[in-house]
Formats: structure tokens, sequence, C-alpha cells
């Protein structure tokens, strides 16, 4: 569906500003740096990004499943349900509503397990936990989380719109089509729409590529200085890059990640659980009405 | 959930039952559609995430509005507008008499529908009078976005798709893999000529092959010429020549000259001439549309 952005979910309901942003993360800001907060969310990006290469996604599916990761932590703490569960959730959700067909139940598993072994060792220990129910209860909290607000709009099209425009496609759209997925790995999707990310990457491209397209930037009726903050986000996620070694690090900074208790399914969860129980009780009443 | 009550059972859908309900605060009266959660193979069923989520951003007056998804336990519960009927059970009560205005009035309205939901570049895929709901001021609007009939009525000795086969395209029935909006076109060029026969279905076929006889005795057996690509389609296979002898006239009586020229446009073979929704609505036929549609 390629309608009409600003009527959209997506528009609406689901471009947050930074301050409602911070203030849902402050209580895992508590325990973790902003920094570390930011390479956990990089930690899974690459989890769901792996697994949906290895599912043979496409990349469009692959980066709503990735937003889908981040609007469910935008809301919710880190310990309200497993990340490892909630990323594989996210691409499994992902996969139906982009119309990439199903993919089997135990795939879905079997890929989680692999990859946790021979990709991301560094990041977990031991056996894959869970099970295609937990998965299933996960979509549940995930749809009423989102509020059922399913349908992506992405930097992809408009990019390559900007590039047809340009006469760019061969040399800046490779290397802005990347910083469009670098860019999942930042909160520039929660807080800006697609087509000013595309903008940003597309202005990052030129710089790397020499290429003048201030004239044509300067035709643009858009909001430049918001361009500059995003392009300031992948600025610095590049100097994190830099100096930051996932394999060597992301154990510490786990260690600290708020957890959910493990005696608990994933659905009751702290913070669900008094929703759920308000919930059975809605229900109870409804079916008592004949 | 208790916010609303339920007040009776409207219907029968793959999903669950449908009910008429009351919102105990607001009092709007609305439809929900429960589905049901089994845990087998799917978790949420992707056809029931797919009318979820088109829904939730299709806002038109001529499109079912989706008020909210409640979620309780192992359950998903669509809240919609209410409409009193379907068009299937309109034509039921309509004792074979469609006034002309009304039918003009219906036609437009689905196609603004239509018109809508192709400018979102989704297709329905499934329109049927059972699919198209009429409230009581009139309007018109489209359902069962990838959902069973649950307003409609309750299949039973017909698969899905050989009911839904009436209102199916003759490049669907070839298999053509690559349709577009084309297809919804042809279901409402199929649904007019009902409209304007009071109910009498246009094709009413029992099956693959007795749809297609159907289509080309009143539209002409197509051919390479007319349908560039034809014979290439998956399931082509060569039918009778028949020739024209039924006129318009004849099909749909009581549907004026400017109505029979619309409905011509609508139901030809070659899907890449089909009339669009866009261009439909200019046609000379809804010049004199009620006023209250516009």
């Amino acid at each position: 569906m390629a309608g009409n952005f600003w009527a959209s979910s997506h528009y609406q309901q689901w471009l947050v500003d930074r301050q409602d942003l911070y203030r849902e993360r402050a209580h895992d800001l508590k325990v973790l740096s902003e920094e570390d907060y930011q390479k956990i969310m990089m930690l899974f990006s690459n989890v769901i990004q792996t697994l949906g290469e290895q599912l043979k996604f496409r990349q469009q599916v692959i980066a709503t499943a990735t937003i889908y990761f981040k609007r469910f932590y935008a809301r919710n703490s880190l310990k309200c349900i497993d990340p490892w569960l909630m990323a594989p959730t996210c691409a499994f959700l992902a996969s139906k509503v982009e119309e990439y067909g199903v993919i089997s139940n135990s795939r879905l598993i079997t890929t989680c397990q692999n990859i946790v072994k021979n990709k991301f060792g560094h990041a977990f220990n031991g056996e894959y936990p869970y099970r295609i129910q937990h998965v299933f209860e996960a979509e549940f909290y995930l749809l009423e989380m989102m509020d059922c607000c399913l349908i992506m709009y992405h930097p992809y099209r408009p990019l390559t719109k900007f590039c047809a425009d340009l006469n760019a496609e061969a040399d800046l759209l490779p290397i802005a089509w990347r910083m469009v997925n670098d860019c999942l790995r930042t909160d520039a999707p929660l807080l800006y729409p697609p087509y000013l990310i595309a903008l940003s990457c597309l202005h990052l491209a030129s710089i790397v590529k020499q290429k003048d397209i201030k004239t044509w930037c300067a035709e643009l009726a858009v909001d430049m200085d918001k361009v500059m903050e995003i392009t300031r986000m992948m600025v610095n996620l590049y100097d994190l890059w830099k100096t930051y070694d996932e394999k060597k690090d992301i154990q510490a900074i786990l260690a600290r990640m708020p957890k959910p208790s493990p005696s608990r399914p994933p659905s009751e969860a702290p913070n669900l659980q008094d929703s759920q129980q308000q919930q059975q009780q809605q229900q109870q009443l409804l079916s008592s009405v004949p | 959930m208790q916010k609303y009550e339920k007040l009776e059972k409207i219907g029968e859908g793959t999903y669950g039952t449908v009910f008429k309900a009351k919102n105990r605060e607001t009092l709007e009266i609305v439809a929900l559609k429960r589905v049901r959660l089994d845990d087998d193979d799917e978790g949420v069923p992707s056809s029931a995430l797919r009318e979820i989520c088109l829904l939730k951003e299709l806002k038109h007056k001529n499109v079912v509005r989706l008020h909210d998804v409640v979620h309780s336990e192992r359950k998903l519960t669509l809240v919609f507008e209410y409409c009193d009927q379907d068009l299937k059970k309109y034509f039921d009560a309509c004792n074979g008499e469609i006034d002309p205005d009304i039918v003009k009035s219906f036609m437009c309205q689905l196609l603004r529908g239509i018109a809508f939901c192709h400018s979102n570049n989704v297709l329905h895929r499934d329109l049927k009078p059972q699919n198209l709901l009429i409230n009581k001021n009139g309007e018109l609007k489209l359902a069962d976005f990838g959902l069973a009939r649950a307003f409609g009525f309750p299949v039973r000795f017909y698969s899905a798709e050989v009911v839904t086969l009436w209102y199916r395209p003759p490049d669907v029935l070839f298999g053509a893999k690559m349709y577009s909006t084309s297809i919804d076109m042809w279901s409402a060029g199929c649904i007019f000529a009902e409209l304007a026969n009071a109910g009498r279905p246009l094709f009413p076929g029992n099956d693959d092959d007795d749809q297609l006889k159907r289509i080309f005795k009143l539209l002409g057996t197509p051919t390479e010429e007319t349908w560039p690509g034809l014979t290439q389609l998956p399931n082509y296979r060569p039918f009778p020549m028949y020739h024209v002898s039924t006129t318009w006239q004849q099909v749909v009586p009581k549907l004026n000259s400017k109505g029979r020229d619309l409905l011509q446009k609508l139901l030809v073979c070659y899907p890449a001439d089909r009339l669009s929704a866009e261009d439909s609505l200019q046609h000379p036929y809804f010049v004199d549309v009620n006023p209250s549609v516009k």
C-alpha cells in the first residue's frame, strides 16, 4: 500500500517526539546509559536483519520488522518482553503484513536457534529458549501496543524518486540506500517522516561522493533543519561504530539490561499483567452476556 | 469489552460470529466481528491482519469504518460502524424493483469507494453484493477486506470461490497472475447490471467453464486480436466462437442509454481496456446523480 502518507497511521500516530521517547525510556535509562541503550537497539536491529536475510526477506520487510521492534520498546521497558523473543515476532508479523507470505513456524524457530548460535554467539549463551507459541503470544501484545498500525512508509521509495530526479541512480543511490539501512539503527524512523530520512541520507551520500546537490536541495520546500538533525544522528552513529566492537562489549551491556522475571512466561511480564487481568475480567463479563 | 452491549447476532463468518452491539457510553450502534486466535499455525490469521491494517488506513465514507480493535484473552474483536444490511439482503427485500435514481446513487458510491481504494493502491479483489453494506441513509460502503463474508448469507453448498465466481473477470478465470485494479472494475460492472435488474445476477455460472461461456455468449468470444496475450494465459483454453446475439437493451432493459454505455465500458474482456473507477465517475451517466450523494 502506497497511499497518502499524511493521512496514514504512520504519520498521525507513530511519529513521536523526542521528549516522549525519552520519558518512556526513562525507566531503562536508570540502569543503562543512552549509549548502551542504543547499542542494545543496534544489536537487535542486526538480529532482525540477519534473521530476515536468512529467511530471504526483501529489505522492505526487514525495515518494517525493525520499526515494529522500535515501536514496541518506544512504549515499553526492555524487561517487558525479552527482545530475543520480540525480534523474531516482529519479523513474523512483518512477513504477514507485507504479503511476503507466512513463514513456516518451524523454520522461524530453527533460524533463530541457528543465528543465536552461529552469528550472535558473542551476545547469546546457551540454547534459544522460545517456541512458536511464545511468538504468537508476543505477536498479540505487539499488535495491541502498536494499536494495529501496521502499514509502514519507508525512505526507500522517496529516495529512489529523488535520485531519479537528480539523475544520480548510479553514484548516489547505492550508498544512500545503505545509509537508509544504517538509519534503522537510530531513533530517526520513530521521529521523522521517511522522505526527510531519505533526504538526509542523500545529503550524506553527496558529501561522501563529493557531488554538489545544493541547488537541487534549495528548490525543495522542506524543513532543512530537520534534515540536519537526522544527519547529525547518522554522523553520531558512524562515530560510535568507529570505536565500538559489538563482539567484545555487548555481553557486559546485556548483563545490565532490565530483564523479564525468568519464572514468568512472556505474557505475564509486569507491565502487561494488569491490563491482561483487566481483559480477563472484561472477557468474563462479555461471555456472561447471552 | 464491557464497553459494548451485545444486541443480536447478525452473521456468521469464517472467523466467528458477527454481533450487533451498542456502545454503552455513546449509545452508538456498532458491529462486532471476532477473530479467534487458534493455537495452530499462523498466529493472527493473515487475512484478518490484512483487513485490520488496510482499514486502519482507509478512511472514506464509502468504505466501512473500523472504529477499534479490542484485544482480550486470545481474541481480537474488530469494532465496525454498523450498517443495516448488505446489498444482497437489500435485493431480497426490494421485490424486483429498484428506483433508477437509487441504482445510480449506489453505483456512484460503489465507484467512489473503489476509486478511493485504488488511489491507495488497495485492490478489494472480492467485490460482490454481500460485501457491500447499506445503511439506513442509503449510504453504500465497501466491506470485507480480506475477511470472509460475515454479513452475507451463510455459504452452504458452494465453496467461497464458486460464490465469488459470478463477479470474477475472464482474465482471472484464465489464470492471469498479474491482475490489477481492473479486477475490481469487472466486479463493479457485474454489480451494476445486477442493480439495474433489481438483484438478478448477470453471470450466475456454476463453474469456471460455465462462467466463461456465459460471459462470452453476451460479449462475444475474445480472440488474440481483441485481447492481445489471451492465448498465453496460464489456464487459457479455446471456447466456441459465440456471436453476440443479445442487445444491451435486452440485458438491462430498465437502464437508460448512458447507463448501458457505462456498463459496456466496464464489462470488457481485455483488462487493459476496462474503464477505471476514476474515469467511470466522469461518465455522463452520473451528471444528474442525486445531490445528496454528492
